[in-house]
This record gives C-alpha cells, sequence and structure tokens, in this order.
C-alpha cells in the first residue's frame, strides 16, 4: 500500500513524523527546492493512505566520463513504516533511474563509519565500501563511500575498493 | 544517512552557495548564479578575457577577498581599482556590493545608482551580464528589485537582440513575479533562436497568469487571474492583448479557430480561456515544426490541454510519438489513467490502472483510481486547492449513490476478482496492498448498502491477522473504522481481544500484536468507557509488558527505535486520563515520571518528548516544555509545521527572550524563502523542470498565506511592545519602527477576504489537546471520541481570522492612546482652541467602534457593559473568554475619553469616570484571580498564563496612558500655554492619575508577593510534594513503582550494559527537582516584570506629586 511519487513541494508540510527522527536532517529551503528543481526524477517520496508520508529519498546526477553517477543524498523512513523493506524499494527506484534513464555508471552514497545497521543494509543491497572519506561528518567522524555498479559498467570498475582513505577534499564532488 | 555539516575551505564554500544561506551571499551567490548557468562565465571569459571591462587577474582578487569574507580588504582592492577604472559600472558594482556586505546599505545604494546612472550615460560602454547581475545582487539585497529590473531593460532595449541580457531580464521579472512581463520576454527570446524551453518558459508564464480551480493540475479553467485588484488587472490585460496582436499573425493559422472569433474572445475578456488556448497554439505550432524534447515540456503540454479539458487531444499526444518521452512506463499509465477517466471513458481507464497494479501491486492511489473507475466516480480525481489543509490526511471520499444495486454488484465482484488475482499473484507476501483492497472494497458495501458491517469486521479481523505486527495496524485501518458504527467498532475489538490469547510465537511479532491492539482500543475511544480501576490495571499491564519487553532491544544501537516504545507513550494517555477523571494530581506527575523513565533509558524519543511539552506546558513548568520542544531540533520548514506545540503557550508566556527567539527564527525562515524563492523557480526554468516552476510559485503563495505565519507577523511586534511598556520614549520608539501600527490596521482590515492556509501537523498532539485552540483538560471530564477525529479546521479559520484582525488594531490603538494622553483636554466652549488634534480622536473612536464590533456590541453598548462590570453592576462572567479584549477595550477607551467631547455620555463624569472603570476593571479582576489561584506545585495550569497577560496587556497598556498623562502635566511637557482653564484641566487629570497610579501598583504588589511567596517556598517540600503524590495508598503510583523496581535492580546479562546504565541513572527526584525549577523560572520572570513595573510607576508617582 505504498505509492511512490515524485516529491513536491507540499510533501515538505507533511514530512513531520520522518523528520522529527533523530537521525533524519531537515536541510533548509533552498537544499530541497535545488534538487526539486534540478533532479526531479531522484527525489520520491512513498505514500500510504490518506497521503500519509512513509518516507522519501533525494539524490542526483552528475560527474563526467566514467563517473557519471548517481547519488544518494537521504533516504528515510518514518518510525511507523520501518522494518517493511520500505529503503530497498526506494533504493531500487534511484537505481533505476540512474541506469535506464540517464545511463549512469554507478551509484554512491555516504554513510557515518559508526552507522552499523544502515551500512549493512546497503551491503545488503549491493554495495561496497568504495573508500573512508576521513572526518567527512562535521570535521570528526569519517564517512564512508559505498558504491554499487550499474549495468553500464559491465566490469564493475567503480565498486574496486580504494586502499587508502581519502580527505573530503580530495572528493571530485561535493558530495552531498 | 546524515551529509556532513561542514567540510574543508573548497567544499564548505560550494556548500553555503548551495544551501543558500543568507549569511554568505554576495559574491560566492553570483558566482553561483553564474554556475547555474553554466557556460555564461567561461564564455565570456574566453570572448574577451574580461570582467565587466577589466582583466580578469585584476578582480580575481577582489572575489577572493570577498568570498573569504575579507571585506575590509575587499573594499581597499576596489578602491585601487576604481582609480584605475574611475568609470567601470563593474567596479562600482563590486564597490556596492561589499559596502552591502560590511553593512552600510545606504552607501551601497548610492554606489549602485552611480553605477547605474553610467550604464544608462555612456553609450560605448559594455553592458555586460556580469555587471548587470552584480547589480541586481546588491539591488535585490537592497529590497529595490525594481532599479535592477530596469537596468536590465535599459540593457535590453540598447541591445535588443542579446540573449544573455535577456535571460537575466527574465529572471528580473521572475523574481518580480510579473508574469505577464515574463511571457513576454520570454516569447521574444523564443522568437530570437526558436529553441524549446523559451517557448516553455513562455508557456509556464501564461499558465501562471491563471488561477487553478483546483491545484497544480487544474481541469477546468475559471476565467480568473492571479491578480489582487481590478486595477491591475485591466494593465496586465491590456498588455497581454498588445503581445497577443504581435504575435498573432505568427500563430492564428494554426489553430482550430477563425481570426474573428480569437480577437472577438480577447477583446471580450474571459481571459483565463484564452490564455490557454494561446499556450495551446504556441505549443501546437512547435510541435509541428520541432517536435518535443523534453518530458518536462510534455507535462506541461498535458496541463495545458487538461486544463481546458481536451482529454482526447492529450491522449492522442501521448499515444503518438511525444509519448516516448516519458520513460517511466507507470508514469506513463499514470497520466493516461487519468485522462481516460477525466474524459469519462472509465472502461478504458480502469484496465490502464489494472495496468499499473499488475506493474507495482503495492501501488494504492493506482488502487483506488481503479476503484474509481469502476464505480464511474470523478471525486476520485479532485485535487487540493491552495487552501485545502495539508495536514490531516485525507479521507478517500466516494460517490456510489448514482449506482443500481446491479451495477454496484457487478462492479464489486470484477474488482474483488482481479484483488484475488493480485493476492495470487504477489511473489511477496508482505504486500499489505491486496488486502487493505480487500478492506477498501468492504467498505465501499458498506456505504452503499449500509449492511455490509460484519463482513467489514471479518476483513478487518484478517488484516490483523496478517499484519496486526505492524506499527502501521491502525493508520492503516483508521479509515475502515470510521464507517463502522460504535457497536460494531466494539465487537470488532472484543474479537481482537480474544485472539490475543493466540499471539505470535515470536517475541517481537507478539509484542507488536499486543501493541496493536492497546492502539485500537485508543483509536476506538474506548479507553474512555472504561472505570478508573480498569484502566489503573490496563496502564499497569502495558508497564509490566515495557518492562519485559526490554530485553528484546538489549542489542539495539542505542540510535535504533526499540522494541515496544510506543507502550509508554500510551501509558501516559491513560494516566493523564486518570488524572482528567479524578483530578488526582499524582496519576500527572505519573504521566511525567512514566516519560522521563523512558528518556532516561533512550534519549531520542520524539513521540516523548512531545507528550512531555505539552504536560510541562499545562504543569507551569514552561522552561521544561521549551527545553523539551529544543531538543526537537525544530527548524527550517518544520518550524511551520511543528512549531504550533510551543508557540501557543510561549506567547501568553513571561519569557519573553525566548519567545522573541522562536519569533524571530520562524520569521527569518519564512521571510527568506519569500525572498529566495524566486531565485529557485528561475533555476527550475534553467533546467527546463518547468512542472517545479508552477508548483514553486504556489507553494510559496501558500506559505504566504499561512495562518501561523500571519499570527507571528502581528504577535512580534507586540511582543516588542510588551517589553518597552514601562517606558514610553522606548515605546514611541518602537511604534515609529512599526510606522505607527498602520500597517497592522490594513493587515486588519483585509484578513477577512484573505485566504488562509493552514500547514501544521497535528497528527503527533496528544489526545487531550487536539488543536492549539482546545485542552480537554481545562474543562470537566467527557467522552471524547478518537474515531473519527473532529475536524476543527472551519473553526479554527474563523477563529484566526477574529484573532488576527483584532489583535492587529493594537498597536495602532496604542500609538494613538498615547498621542490622545499627550495633549491637554478642554472642555467644550474652548474645543476650537484645543491642542488635540481630531483627527486622533476621530481615528481612535473608529478603531473602539470596530473593536467593539468584534466583541459583538456597539459602542455605546460595550461601554455600558464596562461601566456595569466596573461598578458591580454586571459580573465579570459578561466577558466571556474575551476578557482582556474587553480590559484592552477599556484601556483605550479611557485614553480617547481624556481627549474627546464626545465621549460625556456619561452623565458628567467624564474623564474622572472613565479612569475609575478602568482601574476598578483591572483591580478587581487581576485581584479576584489572585485569590482564586492555589500554589503553582499543587494546580496545574491553573490562571497564571491570564494573569500574565492581564498585566503584560491591558495594564501595561494603561501603564503607557498614564505615563503619556504624566508627560503631559509636568511644567518640562510638550508646548503648554499656560491659562486658567488649563490650571483646572491639569489638576483635575494630575488628581485622575494619581489615583490610577495608586491603584496599579497596590495591584502589581500583591501580584509580586504571591509569585514571591511561591518562590520562595522550600524546594524540598515542593519536590516532597511531587513524589509523595506517587506514593500514597490507592490512586496513583502503580505504574511508577513498576518502573522503580525495575530501576532499582536491573538484571544485567538480560537487559545488556546500556540499558541496566540507563536504569541506574533514573532519578524521580531529579525529575521533581526540574519541575520545581521550571515552575520557578517562570514565577521569576514574571515577578520581574511586576517589578519592574513597579519601579516605574513609582517614578511617575514622585513626578506627579511636584505637579
Amino acid at each position: 500500500m505504498t505509492t511512490i511519487l515524485r516529491f513536491c513541494c507540499n510533501d515538505l508540510l507533511r514530512f513531520a513524523s520522518v523528520n522529527l527522527d533523530h537521525l533524519t536532517e531537515t536541510f533548509n529551503m533552498s537544499f530541497y527546492m535545488t534538487y526539486l528543481a534540478r533532479w526531479p526524477d531522484y527525489f520520491q517520496v512513498a505514500e500510504g493512505p490518506g497521503n500519509r508520508v512513509m518516507g522519501y529519498i533525494m539524490g542526483k546526477v552528475e560527474g563526467q566520463g566514467e563517473s557519471w553517477h548517481g547519488h544518494v543524498t537521504a533516504v528515510t523512513i518514518a518510525p511507523e513504516y520501518r522494518r517493511q523493506q520500505l529503503a530497498k524499494k526506494l533504493m531500487n527506484l534511484l537505481e533505476e533511474i540512474s541506469d535506464k534513464i540517464d545511463k549512469a555508471y554507478f551509484v554512491d552514497l555516504f554513510v557515518r563509519a559508526s552507522n552499523t545497521p544502515a551500512i549493512k543494509m546497503y551491503e545488503k543491497l549491493g554495495y561496497v565500501i568504495y573508500r573512508r572519506v576521513l572526518r567527512y561528518y562535521s570535521g570528526e567522524e569519517d564517512g564512508l563511500d559505498m558504491r554499487k555498479a550499474l549495468s553500464r559498467d559491465v566490469e564493475k570498475k567503480s565498486m574496486i575498493p580504494l586502499k587508502r582513505p581519502v580527505r573530503p577534499d580530495e572528493l571530485e564532488y561535493d558530495s552531498i | 544517512m546524515r551529509s556532513p555539516n561542514s567540510k574543508k575551505a573548497k567544499t564548505k564554500r560550494l556548500e553555503s552557495i548551495r544551501s543558500g544561506k543568507r549569511t554568505k551571499p554576495g559574491i560566492q551567490y553570483l558566482i553561483a548564479i553564474l554556475r547555474l548557468q553554466p557556460g555564461i562565465k567561461q564564455k565570456m571569459a574566453s570572448k574577451l578575457g574580461l570582467a565587466g571591462g577589466i582583466p580578469e587577474r585584476r578582480v580575481r582578487p577582489i572575489w577572493d577577498a570577498i568570498d573569504s569574507r575579507q571585506f575590509k580588504n575587499a573594499l581597499k582592492l576596489t578602491t585601487t581599482l576604481l582609480s584605475k577604472h574611475p568609470h567601470s559600472p563593474y567596479a562600482l558594482a563590486l564597490k556596492a556590493l561589499i559596502l552591502e556586505r560590511m553593512g552600510k546599505p545606504d552607501e551601497a545604494l548610492s554606489v549602485c545608482l552611480n553605477a547605474k546612472e553610467l550604464l544608462y550615460k555612456n553609450e560605448s560602454l559594455l553592458m555586460d551580464d556580469l555587471t548587470l547581475s552584480t547589480l541586481q545582487i546588491v539591488f535585490q539585497r537592497l529590497d529595490h528589485l525594481e532599479l535592477a529590473t530596469s537596468c536590465y531593460e535599459h540593457a535590453c532595449g540598447k541591445f535588443p537582440n542579446n540573449l544573455e541580457l535577456m535571460m537575466g531580464l527574465f529572471n528580473c521579472y521572475v523574481r518580480e513575479y510579473s508574469f505577464v512581463k515574463q511571457q513576454q520576454t520570454a516569447i521574444k527570446m523564443y522568437k530570437l533562436v526558436g529553441e524549446e524551453r523559451f517557448l516553455l518558459w513562455a508557456v509556464c508564464s501564461i499558465q501562471l497568469q491563471i488561477e487553478p480551480v483546483d491545484g497544480c493540475t487544474g481541469s477546468t479553467v475559471r476565467s480568473g487571474f492571479r491578480f489582487e485588484n481590478a486595477a491591475a488587472f485591466l494593465c496586465q490585460t491590456a498588455i497581454r492583448l498588445a503581445w497577443f496582436i504581435l504575435v498573432l499573425d505568427g500563430i492564428y493559422s494554426i489553430l482550430d479557430c477563425s481570426m474573428e472569433p480569437y480577437t472577438g474572445m480577447v477583446l471580450c475578456g474571459n481571459g483565463g480561456e484564452k490564455l490557454l488556448l494561446l499556450a495551446e497554439g504556441l505549443l501546437k505550432k512547435h510541435v509541428a515544426s520541432h517536435g518535443l524534447h523534453e518530458p518536462e515540456a510534455l507535462i506541461v503540454y498535458f496541463s495545458i490541454l487538461e486544463q481546458q479539458a481536451k482529454y482526447g487531444d492529450a491522449l492522442d499526444i501521448l499515444g503518438g510519438k511525444l509519448g516516448s518521452l516519458l520513460m517511466i512506463e507507470v508514469d506513463k499509465l499514470r497520466i493516461q489513467g487519468k485522462l481516460l477517466a477525466r474524459a469519462g471513458d472509465y472502461a478504458a481507464a480502469a484496465n490502464v490502472y489494472q495496468k499499473i497494479l499488475e506493474l507495482c501491486g503495492d501501488d494504492w492511489e493506482a488502487f483506488l483510481h481503479y476503484l474509481g473507475c469502476l464505480f464511474e466516480d470523478e471525486s476520485s480525481w479532485a485535487s487540493e486547492t491552495i487552501n485545502t489543509p495539508i495536514n490531516p490526511p485525507k479521507y478517500v471520499e466516494c460517490k456510489l449513490t448514482h449506482l443500481t444495486d446491479e451495477v454496484f454488484n457487478s462492479c464489486v465482484e470484477n474488482a474483488s476478482a482481479f484483488v484475488q488475482k493480485l493476492q495470487a499473484e504477489a511473489s511477496n507476501d508482505s504486500l499489505r496492498n491486496p488486502c487493505l483492497a480487500h478492506l477498501e472494497i468492504e467498505r465501499r458495501k458498506c456505504l452503499f448498502r449500509k449492511n455490509n458491517d460484519d463482513n467489514l469486521v471479518e476483513a478487518l479481523l484478517q488484516y490483523y491477522s496478517r499484519f496486526g505486527h505492524l506499527a502501521c495496524f491502525t493508520s492503516d485501518v483508521e479509515a475502515f473504522l470510521q464507517v463502522l458504527p460504535p457497536e460494531k467498532k466494539m465487537e470488532f475489538l472484543d474479537k481482537l481481544m480474544k485472539n490475543s490469547n493466540s499471539l505470535s510465537v515470536v517475541p517481537t511479532r507478539a509484542l507488536g500484536q499486543s501493541i496493536t491492539l492497546l492502539k485500537t482500543q485508543e483509536l476506538i475511544g474506548n479507553m474512555f468507557n472504561l472505570s478508573v480501576a480498569e484502566l489503573e490495571g490496563s496502564a499497569v499491564q502495558m508497564a509490566e509488558l515495557y518492562c519485559k519487553s526490554l530485553p528484546l532491544s538489549k542489542d539495539l544501537d542505542p540510535q535504533e527505535s526499540m522494541h515496544g516504545e510506543e507502550l509508554l507513550s500510551i501509558v501516559c494517555n491513560v494516566l493523564v486520563q486518570l488524572f482528567w477523571r479524578t483530578r488526582d494530581l499524582g496519576y500527572f506527575i505519573e504521566a511525567i515520571m512514566v516519560l522521563e523513565f523512558g528518556l532516561t533509558i533512550r534519549r531520542y524519543t520524539f513521540q516523548y518528548k512531545i507528550l512531555l511539552l505539552h504536560l510541562y506546558s499545562y504543569f507551569g513548568a514552561l522552561p521544561l516544555a521549551y527545553e523539551r520542544y529544543k531538543s526537537l531540533d525544530v527548524k527550517n520548514i518544520l518550524m511551520e509545521t511543528v512549531s504550533h506545540h510551543i508557540l501557543p503557550q510561549m506567547l501568553a508566556s513571561p519569557l519573553w527572550a525566548d519567545l522573541s527567539n522562536l519569533l524571530k527564527d520562524y520569521l527569518k525562515f519564512m521571510d527568506d524563502h519569500f525572498r529566495e524563492s524566486a531565485d529557485l523557480t528561475f533555476l527550475a526554468y534553467r533546467h527546463r523542470n518547468y512542472s517545479k516552476v508552477i508548483e514553486f510559485v504556489q507553494f510559496k503563495e501558500r506559505l504566504q498565506h499561512s495562518n501561523q505565519y500571519l499570527v507571528a507577523r502581528v504577535e512580534a511586534p507586540i511582543l516588542q511592545l510588551k517589553q518597552g511598556a514601562d517606558n514610553i520614549e522606548e515605546e514611541e520608539s518602537i511604534l515609529e519602527s512599526l510606522k505607527c501600527g498602520a500597517d497592522f490596521i490594513e493587515l486588519s482590515n483585509e484578513i477577512g477576504s484573505k485566504s488562509l492556509t493552514f500547514n501544521e501537523d497535528f497528527q503527533s498532539r496528544p489526545w487531550w489537546t487536539p488543536t492549539t485552540e482546545k485542552n480537554y483538560l481545562l474543562g470537566p471530564f467527557e467522552g471524547i471520541s478518537y474515531c473519527p477525529k473532529e475536524n476543527l479546521t472551519k473553526e479554527r479559520e474563523e477563529n484566526v481570522r477574529g484573532f488576527i484582525e483584532r489583535k492587529s488594531l493594537l498597536p495602532r490603538m496604542i500609538y494613538l492612546s498615547i498621542q490622545s494622553a499627550s495633549v491637554l483636554y478642554k472642555d467644550n466652549s474652548e474645543i476650537n482652541d484645543s491642542l488635540a488634534d481630531p483627527k486622533i480622536s476621530t481615528e481612535l473612536k473608529v478603531l473602539l467602534e470596530r473593536y467593539a464590533k468584534m466583541l459583538g456590541f456597539s459602542l455605546n453598548d460595550a461601554i455600558d457593559v464596562v461601566v456595569g462590570v466596573s461598578r458591580g453592576l454586571k459580573s465579570y462572567e459578561v466577558f466571556g473568554s474575551d476578557v482582556i479584549d474587553w480590559l484592552n477595550f477599556a484601556v483605550f477607551f479611557n485614553a480617547w475619553s481624556l481627549n474627546s467631547h464626545d465621549s460625556g455620555r456619561q452623565g458628567g463624569e467624564r474623564t474622572p469616570g472613565s479612569w475609575h472603570v478602568v482601574n476598578s476593571l483591572l483591580e478587581n479582576y487581576i485581584l479576584g484571580k489572585l485569590r482564586s489561584m492555589g500554589p503553582l506545585i499543587q494546580s496545574p495550569q491553573g490562571d497564571l498564563p491570564i494573569l500574565v497577560k492581564l498585566v503584560t496587556e491591558p495594564l501595561a497598556w494603561h501603564g503607557l496612558v498614564i505615563q503619556a498623562c504624566v508627560r503631559t502635566c509636568l511644567p518640562s511637557g510638550k508646548k503648554k500655554k499656560k491659562s486658567g482653564s488649563t490650571d483646572q484641566s491639569i489638576s483635575l487629570l494630575s488628581n485622575a492619575v494619581r489615583d490610577a497610579i495608586q491603584s496599579l501598583c497596590s495591584v502589581l504588589e500583591e501580584v509580586a508577593k504571591w509569585s514571591q511567596d511561591q518562590i520562595k517556598s522550600p524546594e524540598d517540600n515542593k519536590i516532597d510534594l511531587l513524589v509523595s503524590s506517587l506514593k500514597r495508598n490507592g490512586g496513583a503510583g502503580k505504574v511508577f513503582n513498576i518502573l522503580e523496581t525495575l530501576a532499582s535492580s536491573p538484571n544485567e546479562t538480560e537487559l545488556g550494559d546500556r540499558i541496566s546504565q540507563a536504569l541506574r541513572s533514573w532519578s524521580p527526584v531529579d525529575v521533581g527537582r526540574k519541575i520545581v525549577t521550571g515552575q520557578c523560572r517562570v514565577l521569576s520572570e514574571f515577578w520581574r516584570i511586576c517589578e519592574s513595573k513597579i519601579k516605574s510607576l513609582k517614578t511617575l508617582k514622585q513626578q506627579i506629586a511636584l505637579v
């Protein structure tokens, strides 16, 4: 009983129950609206009966050459709707759009190195830790850059882990 | 997943640009804009190696200095640059930018105007987009959008075929929301280069001129425009007509109508439809010659057709070559289904929705549309309007009355067969859609036949047996339960209870099922039917279950939700109900303890924090409530949807510093959004996401009409006025900054016709206060039905309108009252010679009449009421819940009486009479309240908020009138001609003022003493009082004991380290201490306010003694 739709501005007024969760960041308006204005297909909401927001995913597509990739900026599910594989569904959708429509080589995401439950979930979805980004979060905690190759990357080159960790200023993209 | 808050310098800068923080725009913002316009900067650089006509290498250090916020250095570099290029508008623009960033807006504006003048004057000068966009940024930040626009207009006039400049001009019009001019500019660009995007810019600009009937995807067009008044409308129509004639020759041949009706339609108005026809014509012509290349363009095309009800045309396009632009099959099917249904071809539409469901079996919306098609029910496609409340969630409405039994049965048969097929094919056992679909079919049978309740109950039981363990069970079934009569709801509950003996063997699942049972009981409202003993028993059971389930969460990450967390919220709900019924404060304290206990074990549970903040608010411990609110980290758009939890209580509190921050943050967020929204809209234009253009504009309008925003806009200055009320000079300068309240009068005039939006999310509010206006605990016990929840939007709308209308008169009335008291009244014989400005008296009278009318009376009758109450002829009860407004009225009436020759209708008791009315009203009411109030620690809520309001509003305004009078009477006062009658007036006035000061002082001293007594009473006694209320024999405390027992000897092997440690740190005495401290802080703040007023009055007393 989930309808996945493009996220629209009015959903910002419906997502309180999702965003009050302490792990979900509420960004400023221009952040959300920039994503909506530039990558509307990468910002999707899962709705339950009565237009209740169950969760959402926001992301983008960027890069050049073989680094052309989809990026997951945030994926979050309201407490009520957890443990129903909804995050997986949303991730699969973003992967599909990156793969089929934008013909990207891979999808990547950043996660706190301490967030074991999330890392485990991404691993189950086929993501591997590509590299560690030192002090990525507020200059304190390390981030993990996780990747999953798409069909265009036939040899799955994008997923071969880097041997050494990198600093945030070495990142090719501003991977928020 | 969280994104980083800060990274290294490079990324930080990018971040600030992208996140568009208002604190850091300037050059970064400019660069950001250039980044958003890929190619422009490069193009300029490669073409000329110049920036604004100056070698780039000279400008770069300035950019870098601005980027790193070294404004002084940047200014120095710019001065050097200007010495070499004194007539460079770009160098001046940079200087203006820096000055603005340094907080020198006036200098910045003058430099900007200088640059503008140079641009206009010097024909040979380069008019590049970089210079113009830099100027634009500064003008925008200085709130002079129109100057930026005129620069671009001038430049475009000079270089008519320069695309970059035209885009800049388009952007200016986007910022000004000048849709017609946007349209004209876009058409010019389209004519120039023939690009699809410019055509779509024009089409969007056309769409924005049309007021949609039913939201963004409106189905039919009302011939309305987005113009607020007729004059603007006429002017815009003229422009449109001119433009229309300009392009007409280009498009008339491709339209399916002749020239004659076309021009005729425009001339006779009927604008919306014509505009849509025009947009359609433009698109049609372009498609014929160039096709379309963007999926978003196609979506806009469809919406243009849909708005004209041309569904068939849209379907043809979808089925043709252009349809392949939509690459996601389901998206295409959704559009097809909607168009078919709107066209009335329900059979074909139903087939399409079937296909969608075959592709995504879990798509609930598709299923509802499928049913809508089978039942030929058009209400299924009605969309939202701007003032449809976003929350609460809307339930599916359906029309079935038009169906015969036979048709209905066959529809149900078809639907059931299809659902069964879906169910059989579902590979995933956890798919809820087919089961809910079955429920929905049974629900519709109930609605149609009214005798299908048993089947629905049966279907609900089946749903429970499969999904009863899920946390979302109750919200899933809420809409289905709604159609059942109360006895059937109970029957369902009974059957569920019987099932509870056969819970799952998997512990977490069994726990989920048990919680669902309890939540269902809450949802149905059964908790209100139970006896006190039963309720207590139920709370105890839940607490035991919570303790028993804790080991299940032993190995969970502390950040993860724990199993059984919801139990404590339900326990709290039950305990608050017990308090409501018995008025035993112990239950109330117990509810607080339960939640604090839960937070000791896991500090992140936001549901506990919300409940607690309401409990603390009710208990008069507002600082604690505010602390809990802050820990929710409510920011950005959440301020619009979540701050209702705290804002109303803060507005009635003496915590002025916190309230001021709350209002400031909220207003800043909203105003920043209004300022930057147009830039983001332009971004959507640039990235060719046209549907977002429309969405962004509508969203901004929704927020601008937010009821909460309007309330905050009125409350923020009133707070300032309260804060400054002890010093008349300070108050006068505040009033001056508020244009003496003139803008608020305008708001008050407009509010009646303004559409308001209600964006607050009330879902998370506790049962006892479902909206900001309601708190059941304030009244006697009564049953409440949760299902369906009351829909209070209509009532709220009326309340808010009335509130804003009344409240926004205050600043002006305060201003006029001070004015009125600042001149000496002379009797009728000398009225022509009076120092009073008759306009003040007249205006104040008009406002008093309005105020009285809002209270439901004529001016004379309202005066009779206040006089009657002050003389004890009428009871205070006649004021009802508007007591503050009535007392305000009395205060302003007195101020007006000071200077009005027609206020003497009270039988010669003019001035002294009205003074006496106010003094005695305030004195009797406040002291009466004070005497009826017990200590805060024993009587939650009570009358403290009203007491605070009385002192900080009517009493404060009266204090201002007194201050103004004293100033008038003093020898050093404003211009005075001494004469016999003046002396007499002064002596009359000073006597009245002396009495008033005496009266207010004695009232305030009593209030201050009352506060001080409570503050001083020993803390330990108060804590004992709280904790002992849980340890009495009988009554409250049973749940508390269970939790205490668990905390006193935690089983470490079962619970693990983390939980055991948390349990050991549990201290109910600490909670008690926090409550006591919180209450004391409120009282101290209140005492401080009273003391400050007393001090000010004493000074006045000394001054007036000299007269």
